[in-house]
Formats: C-alpha cells, structure tokens, sequence
C-alpha cells in the first residue's frame, strides 16, 4: 500500500446501476491490475471516492471480499460530490482510498444467528455483510435480512431481491412504510414489523443501519424484544475528510468514526459520548 | 449616583423579566474588559462600562432571537440594534435597550503602540477621565484618553444611545472631525499603492472570519458564501487574492447596512485595517444615498429597496 | 553554552536563509507575525509574543497534497503526488511554539498512518526558540508541563543575556549550528541566563493542576446549559484554532482549475458551522455551544485521554490574548473541574 494516506488510486467505474431516483450503485475497477488482484477488504470498511476537481466523499465498500471482480458503492445524491458522482458513466475514472476503518467482527459472528435490519441507503453496509454470510452460509446459524424503505421505489438492490427472497436458507422480509399498489410484502414501519418477526435473542446478533431515526426506534426495539447491548451492532456517518482519523471532525470523544468505526456495537455506543 | 449605579438599578428593576441581560466585565487582565452575560444580581456585580467596554454587544442580538433580552449599548452600538430591527433581524418587543452616553472607548492597539513596553503583562491600571494610567512590566505609563480612543471615537456623530429604554449619563456633544487623517491619506495613495498594501496586508490575513463574526450586521454566519461550495465563490486556499476576495464580498454585503462600529477591524487578531474598506464604501452610500445605516428607525438600506429615479445617480443626461 | 550577540544573530539568520526557508518573527502594521525571511530584514524577536504560532513551520495553512492533469476532457487523469521540498527555520519561536509542534506528532504520526507531508516538514525542519523573559497575564505553559525556557521540541534554546544571547544547543542539528564562528563562549553569562529561566517561571505563580479535567470535562458533557453559558460570549469564529500551536484540524477541498485540478489541505476550524455539518443537513455540532464543547474537551480531555495525559495545549495563551470577545479557555476547564451539581 502506497505510504502517502491521501494519495487515491485510480479505478475506472465499470458499470452504474439507478436504484432509486437519488441512489446511484457504482461497480468500480482499480485501474492498476495487479493491486486489484490483490485488493484485500473485510466487509464493513469504508472507501473515499474522489472526484477530482471537485471532492472526496466516504462510502461504504458493499461489495463482498468474496467477489472481488469490482468494488461496488451505493452513493445517495445529497451534496456536491455525489451530484458530480452521479453524473459519472462507465468508463470514467475516480479516485479510490480504500480499505479505511474498521469492520464488522466476523469472526466473532461465526456460528450465531444473525438478524439484519436495514432501512433505506442504511442497507448498503448491510448488503456486504449479508452477501457474505450468503457465500459462507454454513459459518452461521438462522440469517434473517428486514428490510425497509419508504416505498417500494425507494429499495436499493432490486435486482438482487428476488434471488434474496427465493433462497430457503434464509429469511427475507421486505417492507414499507405505507400500503401501495402491487406490493406483496409487509406494510409497516421497521422497528414495528421487527416487533412482529420477534427474533430471538439468544445466540443472536442484530446488525442494523438506516436513518437515525429508525436507529432510535429500532434499539428501542430490539431491546423489547431482549438482546443485549454487545450484540447489536451498528455502523454510523460523519462528515469525513481525511478518513485516516487526523482532520478531527468525525470524533465522539475519544474515537473517530472513520478509523475506529464506523462499526460499532451498541454497547461501546454507550460507552461514548452523546454526539450522534 | 454614577451612571453605573444608574444602570444596575436599571438591570435589577428589568433582570426578572428577561433572560439576560448583555453587559461587560472586566477580561483576564484590569486593561481588557469581556462580553458578561447578567443572569442574576450576583452577576451584576461585576459589571462595568466605560473606554475599555470596546464590544459591540448588538453581535449577539441575532443568535439569541426568541429570547429577552436586555443590551447595554454606546452610541455605536446602538446604531446596529436599529439597522438589526430596520432588516427585522430582531424582535423590538423581545428586547429591552439599556443606552449610555458615551465618550469614547479605547483602541487597544493604539495603547500598545503608545506604550514603550508590550502591555502583555499589566499590572495596574487606573483610569480617569482623561487619562489611562498604564503600569506593565514595571513601568508606568500615563495615556491620554484623546491618543489613545478608537478612531471611530475622534469622529463620533452620535455617542448618546439613538434607541433606549433606559438612558444613563449625561448626553455627550458629538465630535466636530468627521473625516480621519488614517483615511484620507490612504485613499490619496495611487491604485498601485493601494494594490501593493492590500497585497501585502492581506498576505497576513488567516481567514479565521473573526471578521465577519463579530460584525452585528454579518448574520448569515452560518451559511455563508465563503464556506460554500456550491457555488463556489472562494477557495480554502489562503491567499492574498482569496483573502482580500473575501473582503470585497464582505463590504459589498455591508453596503448601506454597515454601521461603522469597527468590530470587524477590532476583531482582527492579526491588526488588518478592514475599516479603511467600510468607511470608503459608506461615503459612497452617503453620497449617493443620503444614507447612514443605523440612524433612524424605518428607514429601509438602499441596496434593499429601489427607485424608478435614484437622485444621486445620473442615469441620463451624462 | 556559547553566546552570540543580537548583530551577528541577525547575520546568522541571513546566512542560514541561504540554506533554509527561514520564518522570523516580523512587526508590521501594529502586529507581529512569523514571516518568509530574507537578508535586509530586521528581526522582531522582542516586541511581542507573535499573533500566529509558528505552526506553520510543519503545518502550513495551505499544502498540496495532489495535482491532478488531464490532456483532454474525459482522457484518464494523472495523478502527482506534491510532497513538500526544502527544509525550514523558525527563528525566535517561543517554548510554547517549540511544545506545540511536538503535540502534533502522534497524531500525524501513528503506527497505522504515517503522514508523509507532516513527516518531511517535522523532519527538515530547525526551530531556534527565545526563551521568554517573563510571561504574558495569559501566558500558562507551566500549568501544562511546560515553562518559559522549556526546550521541548528547540534545537537553540537562546536567552537574551545583555545584547546577545546565550545559546543552548539542544539537538544535533543545533550543536551545528552553534559551532560557526559568530557564537563565542558565553562564560559566565550561562548562569545569568539560567537566573533568567527562574526569574520568568516565578513571575508565572503557582501552576494550575489540570489532571482532573480529563474526567470532570466527560462528566459535564450532556450538561448543555453548562456549555451554553461557557459560551455565551464566544462568537463561533476561528481566530482561537488558526492562532493556536496545536490545533491541527484541517480541510481536504479541491481547486478546479480546468484540466488541472489541485487538491489542498487548509487549516480548518471546529468552531465553525460547516465543520461537521453532513451533505444530509444533519450536524452533530449545531450550535456555538456544542463546537466549544468540543474543542475544549479535545485538547483538555480526548487529546490526553488518548495520548497518556498529555493536554493538546501548549498553554501560550494566544487563544485568550486575542479573542476577538475575551473566551478564556482556562475559566472553561476550571468551571469544568471546579464544578459542583
């Protein structure tokens, strides 16, 4: 890895997907092949994207480690380097910081049950983890994906949906906030339609992501239903610069979002400072 | 009773229908006075006015909208809580005005350069009515206060509060100098000088906005262009040109809104001399507008408003 | 100890600005900042403590840290990394300078991530440091280790004895220098140097004990109305970071100059709005109150949480100095430490 931590590498988007009106999905190549094949990632870390001339913004690689043909982001349009990204084609090149921060306990989550809770663009650091799981299936026990978004265009990862709700060897649970027509799913806000799956909590991680508003309700929920702090873990955002814990403006505390997170379980959550 | 007197017994009949009322304390050494917020009659007691009360304490009106409020303010200063209230920035029902009669406060700059020794280890200092009495690294020095007031002092047009509820002092004249030497001589210099001195003094500049936050007038604060990125009127990068960029914007910005307090120079920590930028360019509002900011209630600045027919400005007939 | 006088420091300095990119310290229009220093000019190293540290030495406000070319419009961009060149000299920083400058290296310096540009800087960089005659009302360094002929972080420590100094060379690099011919012995003028030293620190009284304000500023932190009233008067500008020796926050932006585009590092300011405000529009800092809060509680609580109890303070006092309104950091970590429910 190149010494200099602000240096990116060049990588060339090989292929975009719209998944909602403002997500964009990049799959992206690092343009030197060798570092390609080579690139190594554990699932939650995170990557800068740049767009040069215009900025650096921090992503989510939820792409898996077991499919290293690209790295994919899911980029919302919020800010001025997302409009730019989000205007890139195929065959644009970015820059790419990656792998940063740290990443969800694998190790730690062999053999458990796993429970994800996903809500809106909050799936994307989910869908690395799960895809892992589903090509490691036999290291966990039950695997349960809720997923919710405001309306059924507003799911990212469409095309792979299907195939999620099909497989046996796990349970897919889709939802929305409000009845539409056509929609053959759950109807309901998350932390409700969690409410009513009632997984259980022994031997159980739940590992949840989405606006901090579900967040809220969602540990409000899973603790109803009994698990512990230590096994709910979540990954969070901040404004990011740097992405090498430096810059100072991503900390709570003691510890900065972008190289001690963004993984984090609930229990270390309480542990920090309130400033979410 | 003294005017200070006068004005406890003032803040003490209002204090409990407000949520605090903004004055001054003595700083971290006798020669600096700070912003004190009073909440309580205890901490009323360490209350002061007076030369070296320099702030202008209107800055704070904007942020504590929603809130009583009570202010104490100079001549000065009350002229931006009028052109705060003309932009409907502040709310006249949610603020009580405590106004003094003021006869000038210091500029701490002009105390350093009189003094023969670095004023950063005072000892003592004593006041009187014409003089400042200075002891620091163990000298003594005597200033006289006519050396030593703030620039804007020497020309004040309006040293009594121009909105109070509660006047204290004895009302003081208003000075016969309306123009400053430091001005005309630098507006007499060419526009190559005049370039060569921003370039220079410029290059000093941080961009730490310290500027533009402590100017009562400046109140998108938050959310404003310099920090933009889309647009992006300014680079991050610290420049002369960038900084001074900065500069124009903000005098544009300022333009018939400006009040001349001098927050935005005073502020300064690397001693820019921005008011040379504001004063031009309230002459020229003057002159053409007939307008001072902050002297009258209702009045509307020119920038927002318009004309079919402006009178100072020759449309036709050149 | 050897011993130069004021004359042939002022020569020395024109000779090392051969070799160094040398910042002295220059009075100009009433202030006194560290400038780019070239033969003709005069050194400033007594009027006042300079308004900005010498921070810059190591962390310049503004630092390329890539250019970015095209040959056309949508061709592959080439990518140049801008590591920093040439080696720099701060002449006549203070001790706090000197302190300030080490408090930033476990930060850039880290077992994971190594900073390349800091580290070249750090490197090549010679601070000659004046030890301080006495202090400032605002000066503090002794409540936070250090003291006002600290030679932390110096390779000359120089002590105005009569019309020259005397010299202390620290480092290797400053032994060096104190080999040329301009310094002489400085005989018995050491030990009026060394009064000097002690003179200065009794002037400072009694040290401030800030060891409990790691915990006691944590325990204040969802105390809101706390923060509120510590900074009531604070208007949220960034004259305290940009001044300070060990604020080190900064901004990545890129310029876009058509085919080219260069990215930057600037000094940035966490007591402004944007700091952490999220494309979203959420903030986690929103108010003056919650960023005061922050800067307060990194150098006095996450800072020597981190790094063995160190405070990420330097005590110079510049913060204090020249507040636009008056925020005195040490009534902040006080009212913290002193406070009672």
């Amino acid at each position: 890895m190149n010494m200099n931590p602000y240096l990116p590498e060049m990588a060339t988007i090989v292929e975009t997907i719209q998944e909602t009106h403002n997500i964009k999905t990049f799959r992206v190549v690092l343009n030197n092949e060798e570092r390609m094949k080579n690139f190594t990632f554990r699932p939650g870390q995170v990557g800068q994207l740049s767009v040069f001339g215009v900025g650096e913004s921090t992503f989510v690689i939820n792409s898996s480690p077991t499919r290293m043909e690209y790295l994919q982001f899911s980029v919302m349009r919020v800010g001025e380097v997302t409009s730019k990204l989000h205007q890139l084609q195929p065959g644009d090149h970015i820059g790419v910081r990656a792998p940063l921060g740290n990443s969800f306990p694998i190790e730690a989550l062999q053999g458990k049950n796993i429970v994800f809770i996903g809500g809106g663009i909050g799936m994307a650091p989910l869908r690395t983890l799960f895809v892992y799981m589903l090509d490691n299936r036999t290291s966990y026990k039950n695997i349960t994906l809720l997923y919710g978004a405001r309306s059924p265009a507003d799911l990212t990862y469409k095309a792979e949906l299907p195939e999620w709700i099909s497989r046996k060897d796990v349970q897919t649970v889709l939802t929305i906030d409000n009845p539409a027509e056509g929609w053959e799913h759950q109807v309901g806000l998350i932390p409700n339609v969690l409410l009513d799956i009632a997984p259980k909590p022994k031997d159980t991680f739940a590992i949840t992501c989405g606006p901090p508003i579900m967040i809220k309700f969602t540990l409000q929920a899973l603790k109803k239903l009994g698990f512990e702090d230590e096994n709910i873990i979540t990954t969070l955002e901040k404004r990011m610069k740097c992405g090498v814990g430096i810059c100072g403006r991503c900390n709570i505390g003691t510890k900065y979002v972008c190289l001690d997170g963004p993984v984090f379980t609930y229990a270390q959550l309480k542990e920090l400072p309130s400033e979410l | 009773m003294s005017p200070l007197d006068d004005l406890k017994t003032a803040i003490k009949s209002r204090l409990g229908e407000l949520d605090c009322v903004i004055g001054w304390e003595q700083g971290y050494d006798q020669l600096h006075a700070t912003p004190l917020f009073i909440r309580s009659e205890a901490d009323l007691d360490r209350l002061v006015i007076g030369p070296l009360a320099v702030h202008n304490l209107a800055t704070y009106l904007p942020g504590l909208r929603g809130k009583k409020v009570g202010i104490i303010v100079k001549g000065c200063d009350s002229r931006s809580v009028i052109q705060l209230l003309n932009e409907n920035l502040i709310t006249r029902d949610d603020l009580v005005v405590f106004g003094l009669c003021c006869s000038g406060v210091v500029s701490h700059r002009k105390i350093r350069a009189a003094l023969p020794v670095d004023p950063g280890f005072v000892e003592a200092v004593d006041l009187s009515t014409d003089t400042l009495s200075i002891t620091a690294s163990g000298q003594t020095t005597i200033l006289h206060m006519a050396d030593i007031a703030a620039d804007k002092c020497q020309i004040c047009q309006y040293p009594n509060a121009l909105i109070a509820d509660v006047l204290v002092g004895s009302p003081q004249e208003s000075k016969v100098l309306t123009t400053l030497a430091c001005q005309e001589e630098f507006e007499a210099k060419s526009e190559a000088e005049k370039f060569a001195f921003w370039q220079e003094t410029m290059s000093r500049c941080i961009r730490c906005y310290a500027c533009r936050n402590a100017c009562p007038m400046c109140v998108c604060r938050d959310f404003c262009i310099s920090t933009s990125r889309d647009p992006l009127w300014l680079g991050q990068e610290n420049t002369p040109g960038e900084n001074m960029m900065f500069q124009l914007i903000h005098v544009s910005h300022l333009t018939g809104r400006c009040t001349e307090c001098g927050e935005c120079e005073r502020a300064c920590p690397v001693d820019i001399p921005l008011l040379l930028l504001r004063r031009y360019m309230n002459k020229q509002v003057q002159d053409v507008f007939e307008h001072r900011a902050g002297t009258a209630l209702e009045q509307t600045p020119p920038l927002l408003t318009f004309k079919v027919e402006e009178e100072g400005i020759k449309e036709r007939g050149w | 100890m050897k011993y130069i006088t004021k004359k042939n420091l002022l020569r020395l300095t024109e000779e090392l600005s051969s070799v160094y990119r040398v910042l002295a310290p220059v009075a100009q229009g009433g202030t006194v900042t560290f400038r780019r220093f070239h033969p003709g000019m005069t050194l400033d190293m007594h009027s006042r403590m300079a308004a900005v540290s010498a921070k810059m030495a190591t962390l310049p406000q503004t630092e390329s840290l890539l250019l970015v070319q095209r040959v056309e419009e949508n061709k592959k961009p080439e990518l140049t990394e801008t590591l920093p060149q040439g080696k720099t000299l701060v002449m006549g920083a203070r001790p706090c300078d000197a302190r300030g400058k080490l408090l930033l290296d476990p930060v850039f310096i880290t077992e994971k991530i190594r900073d390349q540009h800091f580290i070249h800087r750090r490197e090549n960089s010679i601070f000659i440091t004046l030890a301080c005659d006495q202090p400032e009302t605002t000066c503090f360094c002794h409540s936070v280790g250090s003291g006002p002929a600290d030679t932390a972080g110096s390779d000359i420590l120089l002590t105005l004895v009569g019309e020259g100094y005397v010299a202390q060379a620290i480092s290797d690099q400053g032994q060096e220098i104190v080999t040329h011919s301009f310094f002489e012995d400085a005989q018995d003028r050491g030990q009026q140097a060394q009064a000097k030293h002690g003179h200065a620190l009794e002037l400072m009284g009694q040290a401030h004990d800030y060891s409990s304000a790691p915990a006691k500023i944590l325990e204040r932190f969802d105390d809101m109305d706390f923060w509120e009233v510590q900074s009531a008067k604070c208007i949220s500008c960034g004259a305290c970071t940009y001044m300070c020796p060990t604020c080190y926050c900064f901004n990545i932006t890129d310029n876009d100059l058509g085919l080219t585009s260069q990215r930057i590092r600037t000094w940035d300011n966490c007591m402004s709005h944007t700091f952490t405000l999220e494309a979203s529009g959420h903030n986690p800092r929103p108010t003056k109150a919650h960023r005061l809060k922050n800067r307060v509680g990194h150098k006095f609580s996450y800072y020597p949480d981190l790094y063995g109890g160190i405070m990420a303070c330097c005590g110079c006092g510049r913060c204090i100095k020249q507040c636009p309104t008056g925020v005195d950091i040490r009534q902040i970590v006080n009212a913290a430490q002193e406070y009672a429910q």
